[in-house]
């Protein structure tokens, strides 16, 4: 009779069933993805003695090397994101007008290589690539130009923005490429019998329509750009000092607790940046779909 | 009509360029330097044969594999119910699955492993299996697409209501016919989670773990020509396996298509 009850007790809560299915799921989300991010949270908001304090987020407001860490982390995001996102458009519209069939796959496919390309190997072929005595360097310096000759080494911050372009680029191809396709000919047909000329139609249809989607591509790649760590840390060893890679260095064997709960305060802002990141996003792609369902 | 084909030739042709030297140039470059003598002397294997006979090399591949592998089982295993049920009947948890399966993507990794530092209790720190679970997390955001687009491309419910009706238990029904009918998008799930999880570099080394993409970045202070080797050979070894993966979950759609 009890277990009787209590099921329809159960049943008539809805919720409570309906949520079962999903258990497995929630406790593992919760425990390897929330949980940290809860845990990291509080530890930014604590002192050596274990006290609540705010005094972790200090040195990343008031200037200093932490700040500009920050500045740097979203310089480079931002000049990388910029760079990959106008190639990788290019590419797309090139690929969606004209390029066709198997041939389209091929091309895609690779795209996909190249945009998970970033991590530790990719690194060390850009060294072999564009180092002192790298081919292309020589194949450049060859053809009159050698780009060692003023500031430039690989090892630098323009090395790093010159590796994350290259897998920048290909994922603004995977990303933007639906928008582009999703242009009908119909926009372009009526524009053209109400007398417009081919620039006419780009100023007032085509990027209007384009713009929110290659905002959203923007902000996709800017995320990308803002926390990636392993192919930065494997070609600079540290010396371009991203966030990512100070907090590496302030947790990396460092059994203090200023730094680790400093670190944490790091780890913290990072996720502060990133979700600002993530409204831009979702309002960009808000903004897309209103053309997508005409 | 001339103008404009002569415009397409030249848009064509600056984008196969521009696509060469930025994308092609380097991979090829890299090649071939991993295959030279150091100091010039011609071309040889030197550099592979070297990482050979380093310490560790088998070992943290080894250890890479066993990770890799496990976290793509244990990605699977969570997300397939999981799916399968978001799509039958759980359609009001969708959005909330969706925004969380989106995390791994926002919150950056730097952070996620930060906090799994302090998080995480201690019998599991001790663990170099620990990694994997992380690995699952970071996988999440392309298992939900990949199982989301075939689940939607197959007629779930029919197949569902047939398989129950016959008799059939739930997990009798996922396994026996679910499982075989979304097989594609399975693959690639799991390839993708196995090659994620084969780079990841990041938690990691944040850790303290040792898998083959810090051991190459250690072994990279010895002997940059290794580690360089290295690189191309995972470089080419991951087009390599994504193009499979490509060819798999076309496959599994145009399959899913034709069932329907």
């Amino acid at each position: 009779m009890g277990v009787v009850k209590a099921q329809r007790r159960v049943r008539s809560r809805g919720l409570g069933t309906d949520v079962l299915p999903l258990l497995p799921f929630l406790f593992f989300t919760g425990f390897f993805l929330l949980w940290p991010v809860i845990a990291v949270t509080l530890k930014s908001f604590k002192g050596n003695d274990n006290e609540w304090t705010l005094e972790n987020f200090r040195p990343i407001i008031h200037g200093g090397p932490y700040f500009h860490s920050f500045i740097v982390s979203i310089k480079l995001a931002l000049i990388t994101a910029s760079i990959g996102s106008i190639i990788g458009a290019f590419f797309a519209f090139v690929i969606v007008t004209y390029v066709r069939g198997r041939f389209k796959n091929v091309l895609d496919s690779i795209s996909a290589v190249f945009a998970n390309s970033g991590g530790v190997p990719l690194a060390f072929m850009f060294i072999a690539a564009f180092g002192t005595n790298g081919l292309a360097t020589k194949f450049v310096r060859f053809l009159g130009y050698d780009i060692y000759a003023g500031k430039f080494t690989i090892f630098s911050f323009t090395g790093v923005v010159l590796v994350y372009t290259f897998f920048q680029a290909p994922l603004m191809i995977l990303v933007f490429q639906p928008a582009i396709s999703g242009m009908r000919k119909e926009w372009r047909e009526a524009s053209t019998n109400l007398g417009a000329s081919a620039i006419t139609y780009w100023r007032r249809v085509g990027i209007p329509i384009l713009l929110p989607p290659f905002i959203g591509a923007f902000f996709l790649l800017f995320a990308g750009g803002f926390s990636a760590y392993a192919t930065a840390r494997a070609l600079t060893s540290g010396t371009v000092s991203i966030v990512p890679i100070v907090i590496g260095a302030l947790v990396d064997g460092n059994t203090q607790a200023s730094q680790t709960n400093l670190g944490a305060s790091l780890a913290v802002g990072m996720i502060v940046v990133a979700l600002v990141i993530m409204i831009g996003y979702v309002w960009a792609q808000k903004r897309s779909a209103r053309w997508r369902q005409l | 009509m001339r103008i404009s084909s002569l415009q397409k030739w030249f848009i064509v042709g600056f984008a196969s360029l521009l696509g060469f030297t930025l994308f092609i140039l380097p991979v090829i470059a890299s090649s071939i330097y991993s295959f030279q003598e150091p100091g010039d002397k011609g071309y040889t294997f030197k550099s592979y044969t070297w990482l050979l006979d380093q310490d560790g090399f088998f070992s943290s591949m080894g250890t890479s594999l066993k990770l890799a592998v496990l976290a793509g089982v244990i990605n699977i295993s969570l997300m397939v119910p999981t799916m399968v049920y978001l799509n039958l009947k759980g359609q009001k948890f969708k959005s909330l699955v969706d925004f969380i399966c989106i995390l791994p993507l926002v919150i950056p990794v730097v952070s996620l492993a930060i906090g799994a530092q302090n998080a995480m209790p201690s019998f599991l720190q001790n663990s170099q299996y620990e990694l994997v679970f992380f690995f699952v997390i970071i996988g999440l955001p392309f298992t939900y697409r990949t199982l989301d687009t075939s689940l939607q491309a197959i007629s779930l419910k029919t197949l569902v209501e047939a398989s129950r009706s016959l008799g059939a238990s739930w997990i009798r029904t996922i396994i026996r016919v679910i499982v075989p009918a979304i097989r594609g998008g399975i693959t690639g799930a799991l390839f993708l989670t196995f090659a994620l999880s084969i780079g990841e570099y990041t938690i990691t080394s944040l850790l303290h773990w040792e898998t083959f993409p810090t051991w190459t970045v250690v072994a990279s202070q010895q002997n940059i020509l290794g580690a360089i080797a290295l690189s191309v050979f995972s470089f080419v070894g991951a087009i390599a396996l994504l193009s499979i993966i490509a060819l798999f979950s076309k496959k599994g759609v145009r399959q899913a298509e034709a069932e329907k």
